[in-house]
């Protein structure tokens, strides 16, 4: 055996942990999370089936925890995992796996899939298994602050032309800040409309608000990986960065896995609990619209529908706001079916937009999204909250040649602001 | 593997990308494209200066969509796609007009 090999089936024992090895011993193999993951309906390949994407690390259980899997290994007919798992498994846990969430929903027994990939997904990065982009993607994280090699010089690009688009300041490390707002890497450099949006809403309703210059990524990209360290690194930042302001909340941002990075798992990561409230910006708009700080106006008749990013719904919790805030603006609103909580995800979560591997079948992956927007009536207008996204809604549809334009729910709303 | 330019070398990374972006100058540009047997048109420079440019101020590769929309408010709408982009540069507007401006290697979200 490989020293390689060793230390990865090393890696797969570390994380099993009593709810993982339970999960294994509970699962009835049904194969209803088959039809719950969009790879796997429609690919129409049995591979994609979510349970089997854990299939390395059912072997090390089943060898390890089971009693006939035991005794199997003992007399030597129960298969250990090889050289040859980690790196077919490597595609189908990293490139067909967004960690959308939608399987662990559906499975009967209750096991959360999503939450067995990530342990798994972490045990392949200590062994050293992982998509190229995705590891450069963490290490610049680390090192520059930001996937996506985002700086502090590039945020203060982005301000420069945001203020001069909106004629407003930007408050930058003002300390005692009510609240502190994080932008995603991909809303720094490609959606500075998301900033302009939040600007005039924040400057409408009278919300003291700031950005911090240490700390104003949100994205995470070692929970991303599968890297908790790494993870652990991100988190601090932010908190460190709220400290030192005094704020009392910190804005999660359009973004789905910023959300749940620092709202879920964030003090788990760092072991304490924060000084500070995280909110939503879609909890946090929809909470002023009803207190009466934000007045919007003006009603668009234009149809449109809601693409609920999954670790803002489904995972994160945030389903009723963006359709009140909807609701509050459009006259023709209408749901996808599998809307909310179920919703199907745009095949670039989880990493795989970043990871070019993956490209083929993530597309072949939005043919879902596709059918879902085929059943609407006359809608072409998507509006979501999450700038990836975003981007793969917009790669998805011109991939298939469709027309619909994709827009931001906050920059919607800022321009339904009464004057 | 590094490139002869002029009688200069310079240093790539494994996928042909700079190494040190403060050493560029146009023949690099040049040499690339002669190497991916493509001719370099005033169409490709402009993407080209573009990049450097927005690079100058932002200190990062720009995404294809804001390329898109930049090419789109400069040289009109209907070269403001990935269509055209694409023509112009086949292995993709954001990595291979990346590469011969000397930038790194545009990433996505993770």
């Amino acid at each position: 055996m490989s020293e390689r090999l060793e230390k990865g089936i090393q890696a797969l024992r570390d994380k099993m942990d009593a709810r993982i090895a339970s999960y294994f011993s509970s699962c009835v193999h049904c194969g209803l999370c088959a039809e719950a993951c969009l790879f796997a309906t429609e690919s129409q390949d049995p591979i994609y089936t979510p349970i089997y994407k854990l299939e390395p690390m059912r072997k090390v259980w089943s060898r390890e925890y089971s009693f006939w899997g035991k005794l199997g290994a003992m007399i030597g007919v129960t298969d250990n995992v090889t050289e040859e798992d980690f790196a077919n498994w490597e595609t189908l846990v990293y490139d067909s796996c967004t960690m959308c969430g939608r399987c662990s929903m559906v499975c009967p027994v209750g096991i959360d899939i999503t939450y067995m990939i990530r342990k798994e997904r972490e045990a392949f990065v200590a062994a050293g298994y992982t998509p190229e982009g995705l590891q450069a993607a963490t290490e610049r994280a680390i090192n520059i602050g930001s996937p996506m090699g985002v700086t502090l010089k590039t945020l203060q690009a982005t301000i420069r032309s945001v203020e001069k688009e909106t004629g407003l300041t930007i408050p930058m490390d003002v300390a005692g800040a009510d609240y502190m707002a994080l932008f995603s890497s991909m809303e720094i450099v490609n959606f500075e409309e998301y900033i302009a949006g939040l600007a005039r809403i924040f400057k409408a309703a009278g919300v003291s608000w700031t950005v911090s210059s240490k700390g104003f990524e949100a994205t995470n990209s070692g929970i991303q990986i599968g890297d908790p360290e790494a993870a652990k690194t991100i988190v601090e930042r932010v908190v460190s960065a709220a400290e030192e302001l005094g704020v009392k909340s910190v804005i999660s941002p359009e973004c789905g896995h910023a959300f749940m990075a620092i709202r879920w798992e964030g003090p788990n990561l760092i072991g304490r609990q924060y000084p500070f409230k995280v909110i939503h910006i879609l909890e946090l708009l929809s909470e002023l619209h009803e207190n009466g700080s934000l007045q919007l106006e003006g009603m668009t008749d234009t149809p449109l529908t809601y693409h609920d990013p999954c670790q803002i719904s489904r995972r994160g919790g945030v389903i009723q706001q963006p359709r009140d805030l909807l609701n509050s603006v459009a006259s023709n609103f209408q749901e996808m079916s599998d809307g909310g909580d179920m919703n199907w995800c745009c095949g670039g979560g989880g990493g795989v937009s970043a990871n070019e591997r993956a490209d083929e079948i993530r597309l072949q992956a939005f043919n879902i999204k596709k059918k879902q927007l085929a059943e609407l009536d006359g809608v072409e207008t998507i509006v979501t909250a999450c700038a990836n996204c975003r981007l793969m809604l917009e790669d998805g549809l011109e991939h298939y040649e469709l027309s619909h334009e994709v827009t931001g729910l906050t920059e919607l709303i800022a321009e339904h602001i009464k004057q | 593997m590094p490139i002869e330019v002029n009688g200069k070398t310079f240093e790539t990374d494994e996928e042909g990308y700079l190494a040190n972006i403060n050493e560029w100058e146009p023949g690099v540009a040049e040499v690339m494209a002669k190497e991916d047997e493509l001719e370099l048109t005033d169409e490709h420079w402009d993407i080209i200066n573009f990049l450097r440019e927005y690079y100058e101020e932002y200190q990062i590769a720009p995404a294809v969509r804001v390329l898109t929309k930049a090419v789109s408010k400069k040289l009109g709408k209907e070269k403001g796609n990935s269509k055209y982009l694409y023509g112009l540069f086949p292995y993709g507007p954001g990595k291979q007009a990346c590469r011969y401006a000397g930038l790194p290697k545009p990433t996505g979200c993770v």
